[in-house]
């Protein structure tokens, strides 16, 4: 299923006009739930250290597509790839050699519901680093500080670290969850609606956070949320029934979309 | 509390101010140029507007980019427009500017018709009400939002006495035609900077109030300042 | 103006007739299902209570609680009628030389149903490691690694056929299966049944493993093992789908999330249906009486002479013992003391497991909460 390198491209890749080294590239994927075609020949290229926002109706493939950068499709046991690639750090991650854990210790996630593990708040920061094997206290406290420091909950809950995690708030909560993805170091951070489930205050802190994470990190965030795409992100790519129908700068994705599904779609004129 | 997109919010505040800082001193320079009869001024002046007009252009899209990704909502929301509309505001008032010097280098090459008393005077209050309008947006001043739109009977009374005056003029003397006219095109053009002051003043109470007072009679009527009483 | 004529006035319809005919009659079945569960135990704690409970100190029976069944010989003496047990009533004749008397005799229908509570315990305890440990672990793999498709479909058939198959069947496979057939490590070749050479002069002889505590513990555990299956699917499934994928996301292993972010928290709800489940099945005569449960057995399942016979040993069960009160010997005034007083405690144990179940349950529940 490998294309030769020379093969011809359907579509180029859809890249925002402001060019800057390339963290996911995203080459022809069609992808599909058993006979259900979920995302038709997709080309993205996302880069690095930028907020990338994907925007679309509900089933448009944005989650989907998301799930592709660390595998957890895998999980699913009827979603397959048709064909395609896609590459971080330009290696093709759904090659055989690639070790999905390894992938994901990359590519951290935070998901739409907040899900901190039923554990003390120093539990669930260590957990990534536990299974590693990594058991040094030292090194432990330090992480969970750093991480804890760089998702900005260091100071509401220095002083309860070994307290549940389930007795935060919704968006301390979803921090802490920012925090356990950053205390394994990864490169990427793919975000699932991080704020959904949030009230406006906690979804302001989040995206505060996104804004002070974006240097470090390569963020990809699915939300349903036009105002957060557009407060938030550098670049913003619009899906549709399964397909890419934009991909640009965020200003231009909302003051001009060059497509006009996607200004129907932003301005609430759908279907 | 801070947030990080109120950076972008205190950027265009930050270029508005800039441009009226830039118009408030076209204004002064052109006026400078008619008193002191001095065609480099007029040159300045024609060539700074440019830089204007394209402040007025980044402020927009700043506006717009801004309300497009965001969103705003209540005193954001205003503040977008108002500050779409006193940007509109100080790009005419530079126009204004430019049209005072274009007139100046005019009048330069003939001799005084008359010394010059009542347009200084008429742009010392203009400026002032400028000034005033802007210093009201920066400090969320109301009070002296609405003293500003007061002011503009005076400068409209002066600008009349004066058309009366040089129409006495060119009804006189023929030859006095032309440098009448100039001069009253420099008095409508600073009635006209005074009229954007007050559109100024009125958004910022608009901005800070949330209350339209434009096209109110009842605040036009002039609370003359103690010892600046006219007729 | 006329007055406003109220809206709401209440009128009688057909509808709410009906309604107040279905709901009576809801209720009429709940208060049936509570007045049979009254009766039942209520017989069982006034019947049962009289053996058991004593009306002076120590108030409890203690030789029904901690000696084995004996023979109850009844008879005349000096114009008395005594009723002793069979050791009681030996010492007795001895003690004044007599050689024989006229009494009727009763079995089992004296001493106590020790050995038949510790049968019990036994079977259960094996049993529900076994069971627990099968069953958990192959809900586990069905639950979480498996693909769902066609042959898991096909597996949980095949349990939900299971837990319809009658008692007495799985009784007469563990015969079949355990007790005939499964295969012993001996040093000598059985000629009379199938026998490999496993070298060092050892055999394996499918000779069976015999009627003893092996055999019912697994007869016992396959029987509840839809039932530990199905609660711990149930269980697993309960747990946060988020858990999983936030600890796979930080790139742990399947196993790994399983047994640090799943096990943790499914293992409360697993543990209390399926003891449930087990407390039910170990109340099952049918499975133990082929395979498991002696009538009467004179050692105590600790009296062996080497640590393997333990498992290969035959035991009494309280289930059994009270089929065999109360069906195969001739009935009378005596016996019915030893069938109630053995449902009483029989019953009395079965709910300790439950109330066990049930504690383990909130205390565990306690610990994990999202």
């Amino acid at each position: 299923m490998k294309l030769p390198d020379t093969a011809p491209m359907p579509h180029a890749a859809l890249a925002p006009p402001e060019e800057s080294s390339t963290m996911i590239e995203v080459e022809n994927l069609d992808f599909y739930y058993g006979q259900a075609r979920a995302l038709h020949e997709i080309n993205i290229s996302i880069p690095a250290n930028k907020v990338t926002a994907f925007i679309g109706p509900s089933g448009c493939g944005k989650s989907t597509l998301l799930r592709c950068f660390n595998r957890m499709n895998d999980l699913v046991d009827i979603a397959r790839i048709g064909k395609g690639r896609v590459r971080i750090h330009g290696i093709d991650i759904y090659d055989p050699d690639v070790d999905v854990i390894s992938l994901r210790r990359q590519v951290g996630m935070v998901f739409q519901k907040s899900n901190p593990f039923p554990k003390s708040i120093y539990e669930n920061i260590t957990y990534g680093l536990e299974i590693q094997g990594i058991s040094d206290r030292k090194r432990l406290d330090e992480v969970v500080e750093k991480s804890l420091r760089g998702a900005a909950l260091w100071d509401e809950v220095k002083d309860r670290l070994h307290t549940s995690g389930l007795g935060l708030s919704g968006g301390q909560q979803q921090r802490l969850c920012i925090a356990r993805a950053i205390a394994v170091e990864p490169s990427i951070i793919l975000m699932d609606e991080p704020c959904s489930a949030l009230d406006p205050i906690a979804t302001s802190k989040v995206e505060e956070l996104i804004q002070q994470l974006k240097g470090k990190y390569t963020i990809v965030i699915v939300t349903h949320n036009m105002q957060q795409a557009g407060r938030c992100s550098d670049n913003t790519a619009f899906f549709y029934l399964g397909k890419l129908i934009e991909f640009a700068k965020t200003e231009k994705i909302f003051t001009n979309p060059s497509q006009r599904q996607t200004e129907d779609y932003i301005t609430g004129r759908f279907g | 509390m801070s947030q990080f997109w109120e950076q972008q919010l205190a950027d265009i505040r930050e270029q508005l101010l800039m441009m009226s800082g830039l118009t408030e001193r076209n204004l002064a320079l052109a006026m400078r140029a008619l008193v002191e009869r001095d065609d480099k001024l007029c040159d300045t002046v024609e060539a700074e507007d440019s830089q204007i007009d394209h402040l007025e252009i980044q402020i927009d899209e700043m506006v717009i980019t801004y309300m497009a990704t965001h969103g705003p909502i209540a005193r954001d929301c205003r503040m977008m427009l108002t500050t779409s509309k006193i940007s509109n505001n100080l790009e005419r008032i530079a126009d204004q500017a430019t049209k005072i010097a274009r007139r100046s280098r005019e009048l330069n090459t003939e001799p005084l018709l008359k010394p010059l008393i009542d347009i200084p005077l008429m742009a010392e209050i203009a400026q002032e009400m400028l000034r005033d309008s802007i210093t009201a947006f920066v400090d969320a001043n109301n009070e002296l939002a609405i003293e500003i739109i007061a002011r503009d009977r005076s400068v409209d009374s002066i600008n009349k006495q004066l058309e009366r005056e040089l129409t006495g003029y060119m009804v006189e003397n023929p030859k006095s035609i032309t440098r009448a006219l100039n001069l009253m095109t420099v008095a409508r053009a600073i009635e006209r900077v005074a009229d954007h002051a007050t559109n100024i003043a009125e958004e910022v109470f608009y901005l800070y109030k949330g209350q339209d007072i434009r096209h109110e009679p009842s605040l036009k009527q002039p609370v003359p300042p103690p010892g600046k009483d006219k007729e | 103006m006329n007055a406003p004529v109220n809206p709401f006035v209440a009128r009688k319809s057909s509808a709410r007739t009906i309604e107040h005919i279905a709901f009576g009659f809801f209720r009429t079945a709940t208060y049936f299902i509570l007045i049979c569960a009254a009766v039942i135990f209520g017989f069982i704690f006034v019947k049962g209570g009289q053996t058991v409970f004593r009306s002076s100190f120590p108030f409890v029976n203690v030789p029904f609680l901690t000696q084995a069944p004996e023979t109850l010989y009844v008879f005349q003496f000096e114009g008395k009628k005594m009723e002793l047990g069979d050791r009681d009533f030996r010492k007795f004749k001895e003690e004044r030389h007599i050689k024989d008397i006229p009494a009727e005799s009763y079995v089992y229908s004296s001493g106590g149903i020790f050995p038949c509570i510790v049968g019990t315990v036994l079977l259960v305890i094996g049993s529900m490691a076994i069971a627990l440990f099968i069953g958990i672990s192959s809900a586990i793999y069905l639950n979480e690694y498996s693909k769902q498709g066609r042959f898991v479909h096909f597996v949980r058939l095949a349990i939900l056929n299971l837990a319809g198959v009658p008692s007495i069947v799985f009784g007469l496979f563990g015969f079949a299966l355990f007790v005939m057939f499964m295969p012993m490590l001996q040093d000598f070749r059985n000629p009379t049944v199938l026998s490999f050479p496993v070298g060092f002069g050892h055999y394996l002889n499918f000779s069976g493993w015999n009627v003893c505590l092996l055999s019912g513990w697994f007869t016992l555990a396959f029987m509840a093992l839809p039932v530990v299956i199905t609660a711990s699917e149930e269980s697993l499934k309960s747990v946060p789908k988020g858990f999983r994928e936030g600890s796979l996301a930080l790139g742990a292993t399947k196993w790994q999330t399983i047994r640090t972010n799943v096990l943790p928290y499914a293992l409360p709800g697993m543990l209390t249906s399926s003891i449930l489940g087990i407390a039910r099945v170990a109340g099952e005569t049918a499975p133990i009486m082929f395979t498991a449960a002696y009538v009467i057995r004179d050692k105590m399942p600790w009296q062996v002479d080497h640590p393997m016979d333990f498992f290969f040993q035959g035991v009494m069960a309280l289930p059994y013992h009270i089929y065999v009160v109360s069906s195969k010997i001739p009935q009378n005034e005596y016996t019915e003391r030893v069938q109630y007083g053995a449902a009483f405690v029989f019953l009395v144990i079965v709910m300790g497991i439950a109330l066990t179940s049930i504690l383990l349950r909130i205390k565990m529940r306690n610990r994990y909460r999202w």
